[in-house]
This record gives C-alpha cells, sequence and structure tokens, in this order.
C-alpha cells in the first residue's frame, strides 16, 4: 500500500505578541491508502493545527511553517493557495465537530448539497439533484427527497452532521478528515454515525483521518492511531497494537481518565493533573514530566527521542511502560 | 417507554425532593405544542444522587430547570424540603431557590464575558446581601481554593482568558456560594475533553461530601453517571423509562432503551467489537409524540399492546422501576 | 481613554480629533473673535477663500462663513447630540426591556418600530416638524428657540426605534445565555439581571450605532433645513446650506463650505462608530 498521504517534519509556528507559540513540533506521519488514522490529544495538543496544516489551510502572515505534506504523490506544501484549493472537494473533503456553523443556515439543504458536483464536476442541475439525491441514500436519510428543501436548523444535530458527510463525500474524495466529529452529538447518534463512517469508508475506498480527544472513540473505528501532546507526537501505532501494548505514560492516563460503563459506582475517577506546557514556552525535557505519575530526574532535563519498537509502533518516552530499568 | 406512574416514589422521611406528575409544554406557535416533560415523577433523598440520563430532546434539561421554576411548570408539584414550589409566591420562590443551585453544560455561557472572576463568584453573595465585602472576598477566595483554582492568579481575569474545565470550577465556585443543599449539574462534563471530564467529576463528589449536598446530575451519557450516581433516571422523549440504582441499570437493564444507551457507550478496547449500532434513528418529535409507548417506533420489541396502551412503572427487581410492557429479562 | 486612542487607527485618529475639535468649537467658539454670524458685511458678497477678515470666504448676502459654521456648530451639534442621547436612552431602554420581557409588549413595541422604521427617517422628521409647528396665528412665525426643540422632538422619533431595534436585537442575543439563567437560578431580580447583565454586554452594540446615529441626525437637519423647516432664520450648518442653496452658481464657496464640514463630521462619525464596533467584534471573537 502506499500512503496517500504523507507528513513529513511538520512544524508550526504562530507569531504572537508573547512571542512565537509552537503549535505543531516536528510531526511525522504516513496515512496509507484506504486506511483509518486517528489523531487523539487534548484541546491545546496540536491535533487540530496539525491536521489543518496537513491540509494546507493554514495561512495568514503569523503562520510559520516548515517541513513537507505529500498528498497524492503532490507536494502541498509546494502548492499555491489556489491549487490546494483545487485538491478540496475531489482529493480531499472535511467534516468537523459543530455541523450548524458548518453548513450556511438561509440556503436549503438541497442547494448546498449539489454545489460540490455542479461546480466541482460539473454536472447540470438535474443530474446534481439526482447525486445530492444519492448521496442523502448513502448516509442513511430516510426520505431524502423531502430532506433536499429544508433548512439546516429545522434539523436535528444527528441529521445535519449526516448532511456534512454527504457534503463532504459529493465529489468522492481520496481522504476524509473528520475533526471531532461527534463531540457535539449523542451517544446514541455518536454510535451511529461512527458505523456510518466506517461504513462509507470501505465503500468508497477513502482514507480517513479522525481527530478526536476520545481514546474510546478511535478503538473501534481506526486501523492506526497517533497520540499528540504539546505539539508532538508521543506514541503512534496500530490500534490494536496501541491498545494491548501501551507504552507511553501519557497514552496510558487519557485511557484511564475515559468514563467507563464498567467501573465501580461511587469510585474516584483516575485524573491526569496539571495542565498543557505553555506553547510559548515549552519546556526543555519531556512536555508530560509535570504531569506524569512516573517521573524521574532525566525526563525533566533531556528531551526524549521517538523510539521505534517495531511493528511501527513509536514512542516518545525515557522510561516506558512495561520497563522496570531505572524506574523508583 | 415512555411511562407515567409512582410505583418508584418513596415516601419516607429522607425525602428532600419530591416531584409529582411534572408537565412542561412550550408553544411553538401555529397552535403546536412541544410536550417537553409529560407527567413526571421522582424524588431525591437527603445526601443522594440522582441521574437523569437520556439523549437530546428527552426532556432531562428542561425537567431540571422545571424544579427550579425556570420556568414554572404547566402542571404538577415540585415539594422541596416540604414547601411546594409551584404554589409560592415570587419572592418567597426567589429566596426558596437559593437553597439549589445549577451548574450548566457550556462553561463559557453560563458565565458573564464582563465579570471578573471575583465578580462572578461573588454574585450570589451580592445579591443576597451576605456579610461585610471583606467577608465575601474571604468566601470567595474560599470558595475558589476549595474547586481547584489560585485565588491570587484567577480573581481578577475574565472568563474568557480560561479554558472550559477552569470555567467549570469557576461555575462550580459560584453555585456553592449560597451554601445550598440541593445542586443540579446539567450536563456539567459533556463540552469538557475526556481527560478534564474525570477532574470535574471528581471535583463535583468532593464538594458533595464536603458540603453535604444532595445532587441532581443530568447527562446523555451512562458512562460518566456511573461514577457519580447512587440512583438514575432514565428518561425518553419526556417520559421516565427506566428507575433503579447503577448497579441493577448496568448489569440487568429492564428497558429496551436503557439496555441502547449502555450499548452506545464507546469501548476503549479494539478487541471488543461490537454488533449492530444499537438504536437507529432519532426520537419522534415531540410535538406529535406517538401513542401509549413512546419508545414504541424505535423499539425491537415493540407489539400492538405498545401502541395501545401506555406502560406504567413498575417494580421488575428489588429497587428497580420499568415502564415497559415487555421489559428484558 | 487615552489607552482607546492609541488603539486607532490613522483614520479614525483624524475622526476624533475633529469631533473633538468640533465639540470644542460648539462650546467655546463664541469666544473665538470672529464677525456676528447675523451680521452681513456690505463690503464683501460672495468674497472668496482667505479674503481679508473672512479666513472662509462670505456667502452672497455678505455673512461671514467661518463664523456661521463655528457658531451653527453649537446648534447643529445641539441637536444631534441631545436627539441621539435622549432617542438612544428611550430607545435602548423600551428596546432592551421590550426585549426581555417578550409577550405582548414586546409585540406592540417592536410592530411600534416596524412602523416607524418604514417611513424614510426624512418624510418621518417633516411630518413631525408640520405637527408641532404649527402655530395658531399662521401669520406669526415660530421662535427660532422653539424651532430648535420642535427639530430635536422630531429627531429624538426618528432615532428611538433605530436605536430600539439594535437593542432588542442585541437583548434577545444575550438573555438566553447560561449566564442569565444562573443569575436567575441565584435569585437575581429582574431589575439587577437587566442592569448587571443585560445592560453591559449591550452597550458596546448601542455606542457604535449612537455615532452612526449622529451622523444620520446632522444629515437630517441640513435635509430639513434644505426643504425649509429647519432652523431657517437661525445659525446652523443646516440653515447655511439652506440660505445658499440658490448661490451655487456665483458663490460656490458658500455651498462648500458647510457642505464639507457636515460631509467630514458625518464621516468622522461612521468611522468613529466603526471602530467602536471593530473593537466590539474583537471581543466578541475571544469568547
Amino acid at each position: 500500500m502506499s500512503a496517500i498521504l504523507s507528513i513529513r517534519k511538520l512544524v508550526v509556528n504562530f507569531e504572537t505578541p508573547r512571542g512565537l507559540l509552537s503549535a505543531v513540533r516536528d510531526v511525522s506521519l504516513e496515512i496509507e491508502q484506504g486506511s483509518s488514522v486517528g489523531i487523539v490529544g487534548e484541546s491545546g495538543s496540536g491535533k487540530t493545527v496539525m491536521s489543518r496544516a496537513a491540509m494546507g489551510l493554514l495561512s495568514g502572515s503569523t503562520v510559520r511553517r516548515e517541513g513537507t505534506v505529500m498528498f497524492d504523490d503532490k507536494e502541498l506544501t509546494a502548492m499555491r493557495a489556489d491549487e490546494v484549493r483545487d485538491q478540496f472537494g475531489t482529493g480531499m473533503a472535511m467534516i468537523f465537530q459543530d455541523p450548524m456553523t458548518a453548513l450556511n443556515p438561509v440556503r436549503r439543504i438541497g442547494s448546498q448539497l449539489s454545489e460540490g458536483p455542479r461546480v466541482r464536476l460539473g454536472m447540470d442541475k438535474k443530474a446534481a439533484r439526482a447525486r445530492s439525491i444519492e448521496l442523502l441514500s448513502l448516509v442513511r436519510i430516510p426520505d431524502p427527497e423531502a430532506m433536499l428543501n429544508k433548512f439546516p436548523f429545522q434539523l436535528s444535530g444527528g441529521m445535519r452532521q449526516r448532511v456534512m458527510i454527504a457534503i463532504a463525500l459529493a465529489c468522492k474524495p481520496k481522504l476524509l478528515f473528520a475533526d471531532e466529529p461527534t463531540t457535539a452529538l449523542d451517544v446514541t447518534v455518536q454510535a451511529q454515525i461512527l458505523q456510518l463512517l466506517s461504513d462509507l469508508r470501505r465503500e468508497m475506498n477513502m482514507s480517513m483521518v479522525l481527530v478526536t480527544h476520545d481514546l474510546g472513540v478511535v478503538a473501534n473505528h481506526t486501523d492506526f492511531v497517533a497520540v499528540m501532546y504539546a505539539g508532538e507526537i508521543v506514541e503512534q501505532a496500530p490500534t490494536t497494537e496501541l491498545f494491548s501494548n501501551m507504552k507511553m505514560p501519557y497514552t496510558e492516563a487519557l485511557l484511564k481518565s475515559i468514563p467507563k460503563i464498567d467501573s465501580a459506582s461511587g469510585a474516584r475517577m483516575a485524573v491526569i493533573e496539571g495542565r498543557l506546557p505553555d506553547p510559548t514556552d515549552r519546556p526543555s525535557g519531556c512536555g508530560f514530566a509535570a504531569r506524569c505519575s512516573y517521573v524521574q530526574d532525566k525526563c525533566r532535563t533531556e528531551h526524549p527521542p521517538l523510539v521505534d519498537a517495531g511493528n511501527g509502533h513509536l514512542y516518545r518516552c525515557w522510561y516506558p511502560l512495561g520497563h522496570t530499568i531505572g524506574r523508583k | 417507554m415512555a411511562g407515567s406512574g409512582t410505583a418508584h416514589m418513596r415516601n419516607n422521611d429522607e425525602v428532600v425532593l419530591e416531584v409529582r406528575d411534572l408537565v412542561v409544554e412550550f408553544k411553538i406557535g401555529r397552535g403546536l405544542v412541544v410536550n417537553a416533560v409529560s407527567k413526571v415523577s421522582f424524588d431525591v433523598c437527603r445526601g443522594e444522587t440522582l441521574a437523569i440520563v437520556g439523549e437530546s430532546g428527552c426532556g432531562k434539561t428542561t425537567l431540571g430547570k422545571a424544579v427550579l421554576q425556570l420556568p414554572p411548570p404547566k402542571s404538577g408539584d415540585v415539594v422541596f424540603e416540604g414547601t411546594n414550589l409551584t404554589k409560592l409566591p415570587k419572592e418567597q420562590l426567589r429566596s426558596a431557590r437559593t437553597a439549589m443551585q445549577m451548574v450548566f453544560q457550556d462553561p463559557i455561557s453560563s458565565l458573564d464575558p464582563r465579570m471578573t472572576v471575583r465578580a462572578l463568584v461573588e454574585e450570589p453573595l451580592w445579591i443576597w446581601e451576605r456579610g461585610t465585602e471583606e467577608e465575601r472576598g474571604a468566601k470567595v477566595r474560599e470558595l475558589l481554593n476549595n474547586v481547584g483554582l489560585d485565588p491570587d492568579l484567577v480573581l481578577n481575569r475574565r472568563s474568557y482568558e480560561f479554558s472550559g474545565g477552569q470555567c467549570q470550577r469557576i461555575s462550580i465556585a459560584r453555585s456553592l456560594a449560597l451554601e445550598p443543599r440541593m445542586l443540579i449539574c446539567d450536563e456539567p462534563v459533556s463540552a469538557l475533553d475526556v481527560s478534564i471530564q474525570a477532574q470535574i467529576l471528581n471535583l463535583l463528589q468532593d464538594m458533595k461530601d464536603r458540603y453535604g449536598l444532595t445532587m441532581i446530575f443530568i447527562s446523555h451519557d451512562l458512562a460518566v453517571v456511573k461514577a457519580v450516581s447512587n440512583r438514575i433516571m432514565v428518561m425518553y422523549l419526556g417520559k421516565v423509562c427506566e428507575v433503579g440504582s447503577p448497579d441493577a441499570i448496568y448489569s440487568k437493564p429492564a428497558h429496551h432503551y436503557t439496555s441502547a444507551l449502555i450499548n452506545s457507550v464507546p469501548i476503549p478496547d479494539p478487541t471488543r467489537k461490537r454488533g449492530a449500532v444499537p438504536l437507529q434513528g432519532e426520537p419522534p418529535s415531540p410535538v406529535a409524540p406517538p401513542s401509549g409507548c413512546r419508545f414504541r417506533t424505535r423499539c425491537p420489541a415493540a407489539t400492538e399492546l405498545c401502541a395501545a396502551e401506555e406502560p406504567q412503572l413498575r417494580e421488575v427487581n428489588p429497587g428497580q422501576y420499568v415502564a415497559c410492557h415487555h421489559p428484558r429479562t | 481613554m487615552r489607552n482607546l486612542f492609541a488603539q486607532m487607527n490613522l483614520l479614525s485618529k483624524l475622526s476624533a480629533v475633529w469631533m473633538a475639535l468640533m465639540t470644542a468649537l460648539a462650546v467655546f467658539g463664541w469666544l473665538i473673535p470672529l464677525p456676528d454670524p447675523r451680521e452681513y458685511d456690505p463690503e464683501a458678497s460672495a468674497a472668496g477663500l482667505f479674503s481679508p477678515g473672512h479666513l472662509l470666504g462670505t456667502d452672497a448676502g455678505g455673512y461671514d462663513l467661518l463664523s456661521n459654521v463655528v457658531n451653527g456648530a453649537r446648534t447643529s451639534l445641539l441637536i444631534a447630540f441631545i436627539s441621539v442621547g435622549f432617542g438612544g436612552l428611550v430607545g435602548s431602554a423600551v428596546g432592551i426591556i421590550a426585549a426581555y420581557r417578550r409577550g405582548r409588549l414586546d409585540y406592540v413595541v417592536s410592530t411600534g418600530f416596524n412602523i416607524l422604521l418604514s417611513i424614510p427617517n426624512l418624510v418621518l422628521g417633516l411630518a413631525l416638524v408640520a405637527v408641532l409647528a404649527t402655530s395658531s396665528d399662521p401669520s406669526v412665525p415660530i421662535a427660532s428657540n422653539r424651532r430648535v426643540i420642535i427639530i430635536i422632538i422630531a429627531l429624538t422619533v426618528v432615532i428611538i426605534p433605530i436605536l430600539g431595534r439594535i437593542a432588542r436585537g442585541a437583548t434577545l442575543t444575550w438573555i438566553n445565555r447560561e449566564f442569565v439563567v444562573a443569575a436567575r437560578s441565584m435569585g437575581m431580580r429582574d431589575k439587577d439581571i437587566i442592569v448587571r447583565h443585560i445592560v453591559p454586554n449591550v452597550l458596546p452594540a448601542i455606542y457604535s450605532v449612537l455615532f452612526l446615529a449622529v451622523g444620520v441626525v446632522i444629515v437630517a437637519e441640513g435635509a430639513l433645513s434644505l426643504l425649509g423647516v429647519g432652523v431657517v432664520d437661525g445659525v446652523s450648518w443646516g440653515a447655511m446650506i439652506a440660505r445658499v442653496a440658490g448661490e451655487f452658481t456665483y458663490a460656490p464657496q458658500s455651498m462648500y463650505v458647510p457642505v464639507v464640514v457636515v460631509a467630514l463630521t458625518v464621516i468622522a462619525c461612521n468611522q468613529l462608530g466603526d471602530f467602536l464596533r471593530g473593537r466590539l467584534d474583537l471581543r466578541e471573537g475571544r469568547i
């Protein structure tokens, strides 16, 4: 398999009045054709900035970007803004956390849905309408013809997210970015949407990047997971390998903090104390040192490199889980 | 589900809040009415945490606000510590409300962006003219300390300078200022990162112990309420489905809807592959709810009886009540 | 205040300086040794710019234009500030209360605003002046002072629905915020909720529109004068324009001077309004 998206040594800094804010630090990641990759991290971990940069969406005078992003064997980072824009729709597409703000409130679903097929695929009105109905059926919306005439505010959150997915899929993209697609939804609807995305990905042979703060969401719906912390990937592995052979204390802490249905009632929940380090003043050692329950002196002073554990499993820790050497 | 009934009510001395046959409706024009809460009854005992669980639109938030008479319900009784709030004149209601406070879902929207943290947390004390200015200042510092914020760092900053989790801490500090006996938490962690949710849940537990609170905890996520609740009430489309202890509800849910909610929670373990999505579609409109059992349109076990007759809450196991004609066994 | 000025771009700074200058002229202008704006100079009719004794020249009747601009600022800005201030106050109060109470009051108020807004400003002003300024004896002209008051009232009525609707709309976006529900659940009285939570959040939206409204009123005052119902025989920018309206061909500077002053003032008002709105958006963006 070849990589549909390959990110190499991506660095993103923002110039701010308080100094240079380092949002993404030296991230490299390959997304295989047809695979589903989860990018997991807390708010402020850099996961959203990283995915935006990977899509070529970050621009502006305060952005400082280094590294290369190859999409479908074309170098996105070398393209002009309009060339990048040409990749959207047919090459890549995205869905967002809040479908209400991503949809235009004053336009009917039908007209928003047919825009892609008409502009990007050059369909006429009739063909675009047929395509819209087909897309709505694809995302399992009952009575798609009636849906064409509705406005976003007439729909529930789950229905809006389905419409967003339909719009994103309108031009058969090769890669779908889903940025917290279920965070604003009920658990029941979340389960439906995640299942829908997995099914569609298989049906359309599409690759997907699922950006989320919830390890529980990626467990069943991705092939590969990258955990981000303080602008870096701190652990990455195939999903089953990650969950069965966790190396990074941070990943373990994230997993433990998830409220679980089979936890003891009335028990205290495991938490990650403290907060992410200040992105304008990164610590010299491991970014997680101040919050890590296994921290050693070395962690505070020396920045850990990415270590290859085999099977595509990389981690960034001096004293990974499962090792006893050097641990107090 | 969708049942009414009062079989689950406990008429003992420990009950501090008793809600009977509460109905909340909203007119939405053209003669249409949203049946947000339809004849819901429940009670809460002193020191207990009751979790109210259900999807968006099931009426759980409206129910929580209706307890505080925000807005007053259309009919039904809300008896708090022996006083029927629905019958109180405006001024007495205003003062009765101080014994019950609310923590909201959106930690940022629930704090006035123009006010400093000091003013925000002090506000309830200011309204009720509690203490001198120094006493109020000291109280604010104490509250902020208790919710894990350093007063010296936060007092003079405004809410938009904080993360969601910190805003929720400020909100909790504010809700505790009047020393309420009951706290109604409306989805207090839904807007937060998973890693922050646990912190806030633990904080709420700590505050409950420290201040001897009785709590109502509203959430759409059964996994979140597992750790914090003593009793769970599952709602669907303005009606009660099931009431019981967390252990009973999770180990043998009697209502098909409860079981679907449990199976919707993502399990962070890729080896435990799950089968079909437990619940398809979305709840019907509360403007025209289905006849009989309101869950029957999505229920795998629905029969003609479910369309004809509304199920009443009844005891299926000791302490576990379900409103279903064909409960799971 | 100094802080605010420092944040302005050049255009906004110039606007602020211009408005400060005009306000200063309105208050202290009478201290400047200038010819009486009502006295004409028989020696200098339609004098050009920089004529001796008449810095900005005179109009065809020999009235000193600089003196009229300086002294006219008093009447024009008085009319603008009072009607906008009063109209803004009444409009905002009515708009906020209507939006807060909702129900029938809101229906009546917003219908009233919509009716008033559907009438063009000038037509509304004209109609109000016509109604208010009817003297019992048509042969006795209405005194200049009374005319000023009538125009202030008329323009106040024009301003009320403009500000009222802005205040109502802004209030509606804030009353559903959870912090208002939170305040209510803490037992706060409606009066306090409005004063402490609604008004401070609605004010920024109103500030920016107030400046725009000053511009509207200054133009309206000029237009009313041109139509013959303004401060016709008094000293105001509008009166200047009205008086020289027929002289454009042979004394163009007598038209340019008041028109440029009015235009610059209106532009300055709009610019300051935009600046304040920008600050407001910035603040909203951070929330």
